[in-house]
């Protein structure tokens, strides 16, 4: 038999083969699904993935600590302060190091107006999927906002590596303060713009309302996190149920819908935004004073200044820049709740100044059977908004 | 519940499948062998006042450079949600026909890293309904998070040397 | 009705009257000349002005990989408006580009996709490098990672960057049109459409 009278055998089924992507607009990025389709009903869902494996856990296996937090900003590319803060905080959970009130407070606002730029590079691609294409345009508007914030404190617009372990990389300036405080002030009435265009739009329910549906013990069972996951009626934060950098401090609400639909999960998105502004404000009102890193010049930097003078930095200066922290034997995870979920690294460290391994724990990566599961029975148009409405990042998920 | 009193549970509920407990920095680990696993999961889901309902994550560690006895390692990061408490169970896996039994029909949410697992490790997950390579192409040679793979194979195509020209910047094909 | 009121207005009325006169005057020159510029004639080689015309209608691909996409989508957003040099029309599909912009690292994975894509885009096209990764592997060498997109495809523009800034690719942008400007009406870009 030849090759092409056994494909129309196997085309006997009344069901038609349609691949998407690797390169399409509307995966975010590379991700690949194999859809099996009856008519316009989706039968099955099958992702492919690792179009964009980096090797960056095998890499960060073969570097110091400290040359993985750069790393660490490429694996989710919109959310670098998260992936800093959770591998920083798992290397200091085995050193042992106390961090700075006013060091937490500035990492807090970081992971936050990351959060914020997050969310709108979401809202706009997720919007422009499904066929808003003014809401792209506005919420990159006030992305490039963020984005300078982060060039005046880091240097850079979007890897900003800033946040290191033992502290961050440098003390807050008073303009990046006061560039802070005009954003929050001119944030929430941008938020109810984007609302104002959605959330009662009649095509904009239609398309997510009753859509992607997974119930709780679904989003559970699939290893969900994040707002898919609370957009389930799950109420699991991590800034809530453990706490890090202060969290606890800041009064702010976790929104948690029922739905469990593409709908709920954009609201709970922009309500996050609201809340995570509540947060930046509260952290900018009570900013601690005191040290940005730790006094312990045996994890960070000795003051430039006291180069000069004690010889006991000048030592730890150059045992820190030639050969770097050494973390002693042990492993460890430590999660942090990112844009998209739970952000976690879990380490092992054999006692040198170089990790024996890193893992990530990506929440695009768990996600993803889950949101194929989700597209089992739905519309092939419907396929777009459900991707857009997990948020995944291609990044991560191949690492 | 703290880690010290999941640890206990754990202990009494199950107490011979359990190989060894730690509790570095406060977290409750718990060592068991491959063929409890699913048991012991199984477990760890069902009893009530435990009821690890999520599963975060599943990692694998290549031992060889410590020259621990068993070489491989899978690390199950569970959750409860209710409860807001973790555990990290830690199952050893010999070197010879490296092999553990699957968590997905207890967790749906373990398939992705299990196909992970046998992907970078080359760890073979019994019972697993899809047992191929997940993130590498389907033709990969090697497992490539296993220590004894090479991070490259490929030297830095640049040198401070003004005359010295690798084999790279010679065999690269040419442009227009 | 006082004497400097009645003076004031009689000038007014004498500028306003010669300002209508410099108008009409105007408007009769335009009537004259209109359109005498599109009567002239101008020689050049047909090469050149396709070449002008190419540049100014750069369409490229959605081909976003990793984090320098996020930047290329700052690009061709409102703050920094690459519709100022014609190139924000990006297209899905590679049959209606002409220019890749490779916005990330391209693992050994998706270095045959990448192939296939440019293979479908029609002549003339060019290739933009943006970013470390893509230029030269960047931080990752490693066994995952093509170290250069100049392996699999060939590239007029490098951008360097980890990421690039918007500005960054921008000015890549201006420097392959002065490029594609250049080669206008010569053998090379014969070349890139035989």
């Amino acid at each position: 038999m030849s090759v092409t009278e056994q494909g129309l055998l196997e085309r006997d089924k009344d069901t038609m083969t349609l691949n998407m992507g690797p390169q399409h607009p509307s995966t975010h990025g590379v991700f690949r699904v194999i859809l099996e389709m009856d008519g316009e009903v989706v039968e099955t869902a099958e992702p492919e993935i690792g179009y964009l494996h980096t090797g960056i856990e095998k890499t960060s296996e073969n570097k110091r600590y400290v040359h993985v937090i750069p790393m660490t900003d490429r694996l989710d590319y919109l959310n670098p302060p998260g992936n800093n803060l959770a591998f920083c905080l798992a290397t200091e959970k085995l050193l042992g190091v106390e961090i700075p009130e006013r060091a937490q407070a500035l990492r807090v606002i970081m992971c936050e107006l990351a959060r914020i730029a997050s969310h709108l590079v979401w809202l706009g691609t997720h919007a422009l999927d499904i066929g808003a294409m003014t809401v792209f345009l506005y919420c990159w508007r006030e992305r490039e906002m963020v984005l300078d914030l982060n060039e005046e404190i880091s240097g850079v617009r979007m890897m900003t590596s800033y946040i290191r372990i033992g502290g961050v990389a440098k003390d807050a300036t008073r303009p990046w303060l006061d560039g802070i405080r005009d954003f929050i002030d001119y944030f929430p009435a941008k938020v109810d713009e984007y609302e104002s265009l959605l959330t009662k739009n009649p095509i904009w329910m239609d398309r997510t309302q009753g859509i992607g549906v997974f119930s709780r013990e679904e989003a559970i069972n699939w290893s969900l996190s994040g707002p898919a996951l609370r957009a389930s009626g799950v109420n699991w934060d991590i800034r809530k149920s453990r706490p890090y950098s202060g969290y606890e401090k800041y009064g702010f609400e976790v929104p948690v819908y029922q739905g469990g639909d593409i709908y709920d999960r954009y609201r709970v998105r922009v309500e996050e935004m609201r809340q995570s502004r509540e947060i930046i404000n509260q952290a900018i009102q009570k900013l601690p004073t005191g040290d940005y890193k730790t006094p312990d010049n045996k994890v960070s930097l000795p003051p430039r200044e006291t180069l000069h003078t004690s010889m006991e930095a000048l030592i730890h200066h150059f045992k820190l820049v030639s050969e770097g922290v050494s973390v002693p034997k042990g492993e460890t995870y430590v999660p942090i709740e990112g844009p998209r979920g739970e952000v976690g690294f879990y380490i092992v460290s054999d006692g040198t100044n170089v990790p024996y391994r890193v893992k990530l724990r990506a929440p695009s990566f768990m996600a993803i059977p889950g949101m194929c599961q989700m597209m089992t029975g739905c519309y092939i148009a419907d396929v777009v908004g459900i991707i857009g409405s997990i948020d995944i990042v291609m990044g991560e998920v191949d690492r | 519940m703290t880690g010290e009193e999941i640890i206990a549970t754990v202990k009494a509920g199950l107490p011979d499948t359990i190989q060894d407990t730690a509790l570095p920095q406060g977290d409750a680990v718990i060592f068991v062998a491959p063929d409890c696993l699913q048991k012991v999961a199984a477990f760890l889901k069902d009893d009530p006042s435990l009821k690890f309902d999520y599963l975060s994550d599943v990692s694998g560690v290549d031992y060889l450079i410590e020259e621990r006895e068993p070489r491989f390692e899978a690390v199950y990061l569970l959750y409860s949600i209710d409860h807001s408490h973790s555990i990290r169970i830690r199952v050893g896996i010999e070197e010879e026909n490296p092999s553990v039994p699957t968590v997905s029909e207890l967790w749906k949410g373990a398939l992705y890293p299990e196909q992970e697992l046998f992907d970078m490790f080359g760890i073979h997950i019994e019972g697993h309904p899809r047992m191929e390579r997940l993130i590498m192409p389907k033709d990969w040679v090697g497992h490539p998070l296993r220590k004894d793979y090479p991070l490259t194979t490929e030297p830095v195509a640049f040198s401070y040397n003004r005359d010295f020209k690798s084999e790279l910047v010679k065999s690269k094909p040419p442009t227009r | 009705m006082g004497l400097i009121e009645d003076a004031a207005e009689r000038v007014g009325d004498e500028i306003n009257n010669l300002k209508l006169n410099v108008q009409d005057s105007i408007e009769a020159m335009d009537h004259e000349y209109a359109g005498s510029l599109y009567d002239t004639i101008l020689t050049t080689k047909l090469g050149k002005v396709v070449g002008w015309a190419q540049k100014n209608a750069l369409w490229p691909a959605t081909f976003g990989l990793a984090c320098c996409a996020i930047e290329m989508m700052a690009m061709a957003n409102s703050r920094w408006d690459a519709a100022r040099f014609g190139a924000e029309v990006f297209r899905a599909s590679p049959r209606q580009a002409d220019l890749m912009i490779v916005s990330g690292r391209v693992s050994q994975k998706m270095a045959p996709i990448l192939k296939q894509i440019y293979d479908q885009m029609p002549e003339p096209k060019w290739v933009m490098s943006m970013g470390a990764c893509a230029s030269c592997g960047g931080v990752f060498n490693n066994y995952s990672i093509v170290q250069g997109v100049d392996r699999v495809v060939p590239v007029d523009v490098y951008v360097p960057g980890c990421p690039p800034g918007p500005e960054a690719l921008l000015y890549g942008l201006i420097k392959l049109q002065e490029k594609i400007m250049a080669e206008a009406g010569t053998d090379k870009a014969k070349k890139r459409v035989a």
